[in-house]
């Protein structure tokens, strides 16, 4: 799937002392198979977008086309390409109502006609990416989950659909640690040509999945590109109002005490793995 | 009448066991003993499921233990007579700011604890100006909270806790929902409250960092309390955490790959400051 946001224009309450720009002229080429993160702080205009894209809202003006049909209009072939676009949104467990985990999951398939085994198969599978595999699992009631849990059945019954294009509107808020890496590691593992879209304020997570990230601000794009160059661009983040992620601002520290050491490393491991390069560097000059 | 010898919150053999709908159970919390004393401020941590909400809930009598104690400033919560008095002691704020507001202003909101406690005007007059002048909000008395940004929303919820005068507020991931700017407000606003107003905070959290900002670390794993103590000793334990589910914050990750590699450093690194002090 190709995505084409044209001079994305979305104004609320357009005509009303309530009017508010949410977007003003966006545009954006996403092809499939790629994976990319949207940053931006609180009324950046981020979920605005993502709605766009699933042809939830209808530009002010200008225009978002999937594989080069309007994402909104009420055609066959606009709903057949809005089916393969899966979006999460910030509170998945407010989209829960079926009486068992199961069903919960299996909900999305079996719209889509499939058959039982092919039903059974993809919940079997959705619930071990997000790592609710265990068999009594099933059978509970997704109400009497934790709250971590209800999240993570929510996002199985996104990803059971196997859409083209899978948009996550803050996926890990509220998961434990290990799930955050379970389902982050899980994604990337995902096979074929997915297309991965995600929305987080969280840079020390997303810069383990996604290869480019786009920068809103006042609902306009400032910035698009390599995630390693623009998570590490510790100017350009903090006017977006984000927090550079913990490894680059340790290196950009050192940096500045004269270490010699590229900032660019975004991860815990990259980051120590170039601190004790330059270390013995430094212990060997000295 | 406050008993200042005595421990704020004191649990005994505490266990918690949900029914399921299959006529089976769920087992949340068993043989919890915990003791915080007044004025600590602790995080609560654990993977999904290991029963933190659980445990908060018992702390203000939302929930009844299925066996064992629980006192709240002396009062044990299963004594219906206590229950009123509990609940003023001990407040509690939730993760999304939008299921907690209920009125039409900011400041109605904030009031609505203390008329329900069936105040004099003044006196709720008086409180609501306090608790938005403690979290800054002052200035958004009569806005629509609707119209306020995340990190706004959780400042109302805690000033609304905080109207009713508890001596404890229970945050249940407060932070989880914000943006960076929002996260750093609310964090900052509770540590005021901790070591400005002697407020007694529990602070549950999936963020290795803000635990690192208190003062006692729970770790919860199956309903029980595994591992207790101040952050800097918590966070040595990487192997430990990663076994439980949980993560070292990034900062103390970086130095436990470095010593690794062989690389001499101190221990209780825990931030990016003291990681590049300790270098350098």
């Amino acid at each position: 799937m190709l995505i084409r946001v044209e001079n994305l224009v979305h104004t609320y309450s357009s005509g009303t002392p309530l009017e508010r720009a949410a977007l003003r002229g966006v545009s954006l080429e996403i092809r499939a198979g790629e994976r990319v993160g949207i940053l931006g702080p609180t009324g950046s205009g981020k979920s605005t977008l993502v709605q766009h894209l699933v042809g939830l809202l209808k530009p002010t003006t200008g225009r978002v086309l999937l594989d080069g049909v309007a994402a909104h209009a009420r055609t066959t072939e606009a709903r057949a390409r809005r089916r393969q676009m899966g979006l999460a949104f910030q509170y998945p467990e407010a989209q829960i109502f079926e009486q068992t985990v199961f069903r919960e999951v299996a909900f999305g398939p079996h719209n889509l006609g499939l058959g039982e085994a092919e039903i059974a198969a993809r919940v079997r599978w959705a619930l071990e990416v997000v790592g609710l595999a265990q068999a009594a699992m099933e059978e509970r009631s997704p109400f009497t989950l934790s709250g971590g849990e209800m999240r993570r059945v929510a996002l199985a019954s996104i990803l059971s659909l196997q859409p083209e294009v899978l948009i996550l509107d803050e996926p890990t808020a509220g998961l434990d640690p290990q799930g955050r890496r379970e389902l982050l590691a899980r994604i990337q593992d995902w096979q074929g040509s997915l297309t991965l879209i995600i929305v987080s304020h969280n840079l020390d997570e997303l810069a383990r999945v996604v290869e480019r990230a786009v920068v809103l601000k006042e609902g306009e794009v400032v910035s698009d590109g390599p995630a390693r160059r623009i998570l590490s661009d510790g100017p350009l983040l903090r006017a977006a109002g984000l927090d550079v992620p913990q490894p680059v601002a340790l290196l950009q520290t050192l940096r500045e005490a004269g270490w010699p050491v590229r900032t660019d490393r975004l991860l815990p491991e990259e980051a120590a793995a170039e601190i004790a390069q330059a270390h013995r560097l430094l212990e060997g000059g000295a | 009448m406050i008993d200042l010898a005595r421990p704020f919150i004191q649990i005994r053999g505490l266990s918690h066991i949900y029914p399921l709908m299959d006529g089976g159970q769920a087992v949340a919390l068993q043989g919890v003993d915990l003791t915080v004393e007044r004025g600590e401020f602790v995080a609560l941590v654990g993977p999904n499921g290991s029963g933190k909400s659980t445990l908060a809930q018992h702390i203000n009598g939302l929930l009844l233990p299925t066996a064992g104690q629980v006192w709240v400033d002396g009062l044990l919560t299963s004594d219906p007579r206590h229950l009123w008095k509990v609940r003023q002691r001990v407040g509690m704020v939730f993760q999304n700011p939008e299921n907690q507001l209920v009125a039409s202003t900011v400041e109605e909101d904030v009031a609505f604890g203390p008329e329900n406690q069936a105040l004099p005007p003044k006196e709720i007059r008086r409180r609501v100006d306090e608790a938005l002048e403690i979290v800054g909000l002052q200035d958004y008395r009569i806005q629509p909270p609707q119209m306020l940004s995340g990190g706004q929303k959780q400042l109302v919820a805690i000033a609304g806790a905080l109207a009713t005068r508890p001596a404890c507020i229970l945050f249940d991931e407060p932070t989880s929902m914000l943006d960076p700017p929002g996260r750093r407000r609310v964090l900052e606003t509770i540590r005021r409250l901790n070591a400005e107003e002697s407020l007694t905070v529990i602070l549950i959290t999936q963020s290795m960092d803000e635990a690192v900002a208190t003062e006692r670390v729970l770790v919860m794993h199956e309903g029980r309390i595994v591992m207790d103590g101040p952050p800097e000793e918590i966070f040595e334990e990487g192997k430990r955490l990663w076994a439980l589910g949980l993560d070292l914050p990034p900062a103390a990750e970086i130095a436990h790959r470095l010593r690794e590699q062989g690389i001499k450093l101190p221990t209780g690194l825990l931030t990016v400051e003291t990681l590049a002090r300790a270098l350098c």
